[in-house]
């Protein structure tokens, strides 16, 4: 059984021996449980309500539905849930026309309940992994970088406010006891010695809280829900370091010094918090945020199934520019693939959604394209290779109306779920 | 043009070698022995250095840098404080703690001597996995290969309790067992293995005495919950690597310096590995030169032999020169024999060497254990540089050697005279100047007052003290000829009537080279054998009276992983107090210990109850204190007590102050007396040990003394303690001084084998000597026998030569002993290691080998008289 995830037993049990198969280590295997369940938030079910348990199984806590959030506790740490991340993605603009994507995810993972004496210093309660990465346009270019530690002086997320840390990484309030529904957010990120930026995140929405009541169902099972928490617009300012990459010459490398950018741009943030999450039959799923020019956004993801076949979970919501959200169907059409070298996996590198305005109840037709073909995450610690990266949406006369972020998994070939 | 004296060398020299086979191997023997201690302890050496591991190089990689505090442990909040400094520089923190344990000890096992220290590495193991080491070693801490087994569960593996992590080599030898039993303080831990260290092709081999556990869980096994013994870093690759090392070091300097010293110093691998090699280089270089002794006396049995060949081929050589050979080519010749011979010899020795290397690096690698640092010595292999040095120390020795008969060989005239006097004087003129030998002791004595060289680390080579040695030597050698005209004259006056011993003391009145060279060898191996002799029996006394004076207690009680210095096995607090609280105890003396760093030079610091150590048992002392002060708690606040080995690293006496690091910051103490410590040769310091504990907020100890209450059976009370204490190791006080002794004794016990091949030597070069004495005198002989002497009265004439030889080399090589019993015991070994000696001299022993030196010499010259006096006149051997 799946420690993490102990619902999706079967497949749970596939992944392991694929990848036994691959000689993973069994570290890798924790992490595509948990990258599984970490990437598969943006599922909004509408099943009947069911009796809800306060706790699950293992002793976790369950999202209560009519639950008062408070804030800045709220975007904190939930420890008594078992899985929970806070997943910020966005475009980066400079001078010159220099065009960035970035992401930047923190994962916390929980131990099942109990367990020995744990040390405050090096805890083995929680695990936390986390990833950065950044796309630059002009070279094409795309950095990305894994952090895993455990609990503990090297990586730790505040019950009390926004503060959640992975080595020299990090994701806070500008003023801790921040009150507001929408306060100011510092990252803290870098790419191994090659890049580094500093950002301040600043809400041009309020919060948006996904779900009914507070709560975003996830199945049948009524403990598989999530508290799933969203600043759908965040205005990004701050500064971009790319050093020279001594790769080239040593003479070059002092030649050029670091290359110091003030950035501006837009990014998404979710928080989700949860014990349990869906299982079922899928081999992997899509995941896009849109952020329109006319200052709405849109949020879809497409579970796929073995058959090729999309779940009916799949859902997209709109979000107004006053933050309300409305959903809409869908459909999602391949129009181009691109293989990895890295990991042999033949990702789609352009799509077509079609579906409908609620402002207009018209039908739209999207274009989805990448800013870059290669925005793979080879996960060498996460284990399973995904694809997230900067988009361009454009109408079907090819007028651009907005950026998006695509997320991607289950394609390398490993991963045959 | 070398076709003659390859044609020489076949014809002449390979003849003589099957004629006489087992002579020729003896000569490549004994110029293998000497080749082979040479090699072997430069093998040792060389291991005992190479294996100073900087262990978390192989689970981490080599860190960039380490900070490490100069006393006691650091405490984890230093890790928040160094992520927050370092802002977002991309920079691996990783803490390690680290300690030693032990295989249980079998009960019929007494020696603590030559167990396995294992290292025991504490590293967040899962922080390793973000090293691009970790991802191409697949790294897996916490997780069975086997996928579908329930135990491959990440959280229960992880969370499992303590675990380890062995090397291969160890993993193989303990086969399927699923635990290891080790002692980690004074507690006997049965822990669970969980697997082998996994390691990336490019990565140095993991020590097989590593032994690797998740950091929080070594740290509850040894008691350090909150503390760290280092920080090492890491900067992630990329751009500007230099410059973000250098900036790093900056920063890292920066924060561990405070207002009042310094909190940590930063290091990096490579620096540390230099401090140990520093750390023994002067132990090292005392091995070497105690090796380049056995090459000289190989070089002067070699000489030996080949004079003596030269004098038996004489006659051949004669008609060769007159056939019209060249004196050149004749030298060629000889030259290129005693090539052969010393590539033979070297080659020999190097496998000699090799093989005695898989022995000496384990009592190399033993005795930097104990004094040192905890090594991972295994085996030595010979690399292409230590062949070529065998093979040319062979042919440079045996070419030396062969140099002066050589020239004697081509010297030869054409047509032998029958003239003794033409032959007879190896050596210089020079050599026979009484005057050489007066200066050469002179210089010697001038040299012996030199201080010894320093190196940095503490380490301290007496280079004067040994070139003093070498003058006496040499000068001894040169002096003592003059002995034998001296024995002539008295024994001739004794013993008028005697034609025997008149013949006899002729050849002494006016001795040859050959006589002259044979009596300063013997000489030369009487008095080093007799002065190390010397120098271990008041090594030996003065240790035992220092352990009768300073064992005073009952029972003697310490971890039962505690081996050596470089073990960190203590008893915790609760079972301390424990055995000192017990009834039947009346007193208890608790000794802490913690190893620090002064002016970055290792010494010791240690606390007891002052108190007690004064009312309980006798110190030695070098510098007693002028007042009771330092034994007062009220008032010794800045006193300290230094040992003899410490004031001489560190150059200090009684009413000096030193400033100690400690954790609490730099404490400065005033030496109140110096007491002598022959138990380790790096130094100790000695303090109030309530004021220890404080400083170093830990209250372990390293060894508890008990004193019983009268009527108490220690004996009992041992196996009572034994019982409830497994962990422990405890003596009772006989028991304790008699394994000091012993362990004493084993350390020694290469220094009797020594005796015995410095005397079989010598006795060997007597018997060579006298055999080329007699082939060079075979028409004498003859005249005598036709005079109507008989083999017998032949024999006992060339007996009392070489009895006389024997003597006089005696009387003078004990003469000599003394001078160099003082030299090692007051300047060599003071230098080395600082350690004050009583001169003691071994009676005994000394008569016992003048009685066996003059007895065997007399019988070997016997022996030799015996076969000498059967030789035809003319006829070669």
């Amino acid at each position: 059984m799946n420690p993490i995830f102990p619902e999706v037993g079967a497949r749970w049990r596939a992944i392991q021996h694929s990848l036994a198969h691959r000689r993973n280590p069994p570290v890798t295997r924790l992490l595509v449980a948990l990258l599984l369940g970490t990437l598969c938030p943006h599922s909004l079910f509408t099943t009947l309500r069911a009796q809800i348990p306060l706790t699950t199984a293992e002793g976790f806590a369950v999202p209560q539905p009519g639950h008062r959030f408070t804030f800045p506790r709220d975007h904190g740490n939930h420890p008594d849930f078992k899985i929970e991340w806070w997943y910020v993605t966005g475009h980066l603009y400079a001078d010159a026309g220099r065009r960035f994507g970035f992401q930047a995810t923190f994962f916390r993972s929980a131990a099942p309940r109990g367990g020995a004496e744990d040390s405050a210093t090096f805890g083995s309660g929680h695990i936390f992994l986390a990833h950065m990465a950044l796309l630059d346009t002009q070279t094409g270019k795309f950095l990305h970088q894994e952090k895993l530690n455990r609990a503990g002086w090297d990586a730790a997320a505040s019950p009390a406010t926004l503060d959640v840390r992975n080595g020299p990484w990090s994701l806070r309030l500008a003023d801790p006891a921040d009150t507001s529904s929408a306060p100011r957010l510092l990252l803290t990120g870098s790419i191994r010695a090659e890049a580094a930026f500093t950002l301040t995140l600043t809400p041009a929405k309020p919060l948006v809280i996904f779900g009914e009541d507070g709560v975003s169902r996830k199945g049948a099972d009524p403990t598989a829900a999530s508290y799933y928490l969203t600043f759908s617009r965040l205005r990004a300012d701050g500064e971009l370091t790319l050093f020279a990459n001594s790769n080239t010459s040593a003479l070059a490398a002092s030649d050029s010094p670091a290359e110091k950018l003030r950035v501006t741009g837009e990014a998404w943030m979710d928080h989700e918090i949860s014990s349990s999450q869906l299982s079922g039959g899928q081999v992997g799923w899509d995941w896009l945020s849109v952020h329109f020019a006319d200052g709405r956004e849109l949020m879809l993801y497409q579970l796929r199934r073995v058959d090729g076949t999309a779940d009916p979970a799949s859902t997209l919501t709109w979000v107004d520019a006053a933050g309300k959200t409305q959903r809409a169907p869908f459909t999602l059409e391949v129009l181009d693939r691109w293989k990895s070298p890295a990991t042999g996996a033949a990702y789609p590198s352009r799509l077509r959604l079609t579906t409908t305005d609620p402002l207009t109840h018209a039908a739209v037709q999207l274009d989805i394209e990448p800013l870059a073909k290669n925005q793979e995450l080879t996960g060498a610690l996460g284990g399973i290779p995904y694809w997230e990266g900067a988009c361009r949406i454009r109408d079907d006369s090819g007028r651009e109306l907005g950026s998006g972020f695509l997320e991607l998994t289950g394609y390398a070939k490993a991963v045959q779920l | 043009m070398f076709a003659l004296e390859t044609l020489l060398l076949r014809r002449f020299a390979l003849r003589h070698w099957r004629l006489a086979p087992r002579q020729s191997l003896l000569l490549v023997g004994i110029l293998a022995l000497g080749v082979a201690v040479f090699v072997a302890v430069r093998l040792a050496n060389r291991a005992a250095v190479a294996s100073f591991t900087h262990f978390t190089d192989t689970i981490t990689g080599q860190s960039d840098w380490i900070i490490q505090p100069a006393a006691g442990t650091l405490p984890e909040s230093v890790l928040p404080e160094l992520r927050a400094a370092l802002g977002p520089r991309p920079v691996h923190i990783f803490p390690v703690v680290e300690s030693t344990a032990a295989r249980v000890r079998r009960t019929d096992e007494s020696a603590q001597f030559g167990r396995t220290t294992f290292t025991l590495l504490g590293v967040d193991l899962i922080a390793v996995a973000n090293l691009a080491r970790a991802h191409s070693a697949n790294a897996s801490y916490f997780g069975q290969p086997d996928g579908t087994d329930t135990r491959s569960d990440f959280w229960s593996a992880f969370r499992a309790g303590p675990q380890i992590w062995l090397s291969s080599t160890l993993a193989t030898s303990l086969g399927s067992a699923r635990t290891l039993d080790l002692v980690i303080n004074e507690q006997l831990h049965a822990l669970a293995i969980a697997g082998v260290i996994p390691t990336p092709k490019d990565a140095p081999r993991v020590p097989a005495n590593l032994i690797l556990l998740d950091l929080p869980q070594l740290q509850r096994l040894t008691g350090k919950l909150g503390r760290l013994d280092r920080v090492e870093f890491l900067i992630e690759p990329g751009p500007r690597a230099d410059e973000r090392r250098d900036e790093l070091r900056a920063l890292l300097e920066k924060l561990g310096t405070t207002s009042d010293g310094e909190r940590w110093t930063v290091t990096s691998p490579g620096a540390r590995r230099d401090t140990a090699a520093t750390m023994t280089r002067a132990f090292r270089l005392n091995l070497t030169v105690l090796s380049l002794i056995a090459l000289l006396v190989g070089l002067y049995l070699i000489f030996q032999a080949l004079d003596g060949a030269v004098v038996r081929r004489r006659s051949e050589i004669a008609i060769l020169r007159s056939l019209g050979v060249e004196e050149r080519t004749i030298r060629r010749a000889w030259l290129a024999e005693a090539a052969v011979l010393g590539l033979l010899g070297g080659a020999l020795g190097l496998l000699l060497g090799w093989a005695g290397a898989q022995f000496s690096v384990r009592a190399v690698g033993q005795t930097v254990n104990a004094l040192y640092y905890a090594t991972t010595v295994e085996s030595a292999g010979l690399d292409t540089g230590e062949i070529a040095l065998g093979l040319l120390l062979g042919l440079v020795a045996s070419l030396l050697a062969g140099w002066w008969p050589a020239r004697e060989a081509a010297r030869t005239p054409p047509a032998q005279v029958l003239v003794r006097s033409a032959s007879a004087a190896p050596g210089h003129g020079a050599l026979r100047s009484a005057w050489l030998g007066v200066a050469l002791i002179a210089a010697g004595i001038v040299c012996a007052q030199l201080p010894p060289l320093r190196f940095a680390s503490g380490g301290r080579f007496p280079l004067a003290g040994y070139v003093a040695a070498f003058l006496w030597i040499f000068g001894g050698g040169v002096l003592c000829g003059f002995l034998l005209p001296a024995i002539a004259r008295v024994t001739r006056r004794a013993r008028e009537s005697s034609a025997v011993a008149r013949v006899a003391l002729s050849h002494l009145a006016a001795p040859s080279g050959r006589h002259r060279l044979a009596v300063a060898a013997l000489l030369c191996a009487i008095g080093m054998t007799a002065g190390m002799a010397i120098l271990v029996a008041s090594f030996e006394t003065t240790v035992r009276g220092w352990v009768q004076r300073s064992l005073q207690a009952d029972l003697y009680i310490s971890s039962n992983g505690a081996q050596s210095a470089s073990s960190q096995n203590r008893i915790s607090p609760p079972v301390w107090r424990a055995l000192a609280h017990d009834p039947a105890v009346a007193e208890a003396s608790v000794l802490s210990a913690y190893p620090i760093e002064l002016d970055r030079t290792p010494t010791i610091f240690t606390g007891a109850d002052l108190r007690v150590v004064r009312a309980r048992s006798d110190l030695s002392w070098v510098q007693a204190p002028l007042d009771d002060a330092v034994f007062d708690a009220t008032r010794n606040a800045t006193l300290a007590l230094a040992s003899e080995s410490f004031c001489e690293r560190f150059r200090k006496k009684r009413g000096d102050t030193v400033r100690v690091p400690t954790p609490a910051g730099p404490q400065t103490l005033t030496l109140a007396g110096v007491y002598a410590d022959y138990g380790n040769e790096r130094g100790s310091l000695l303090v109030e040990r309530a004021r220890l504990v404080a400083w170093f907020g830990d209250d372990y100890a390293a060894n508890v003394s008990l004193f019983l209450r009268p009527g108490t059976d220690a004996e009992s009370l041992r196996t009572a303690l034994l019982a409830r204490h497994p962990g422990l190791a405890i003596y009772t006080n006989a028991a304790l001084r008699s394994e000091i002794l012993r362990i004493f004794r084993q350390t020694f016990s290469i220094t009797y084998a020594l005796e015995v091949i410095g005397v079989a030597v010598a006795v060997i070069g007597l018997a060579l000597t006298l055999i080329s004495v007699l082939l060079d005198r075979r028409e004498e002989l003859t005249t005598l026998r036709a005079l109507g002497f008989s083999h017998r009265e032949i024999a006992r004439a060339t007996a009392v030569e070489g009895t006389a030889i024997a003597a006089s080399a005696v009387t003078g090589g004990l003469l000599l002993s003394l001078a160099l019993g003082w030299l090692l015991i007051y300047v060599i070994n003071k230098q080395s290691f600082g350690w004050t000696l009583g001169f003691s001299l071994p009676w005994a022993q000394l008569a016992a080998l003048a009685v066996t030196v003059v007895a065997t010499g007399a019988a070997v010259s016997y022996a030799v008289g015996r076969w000498g006096a059967d030789l035809p006149a003319d006829r070669e051997e």
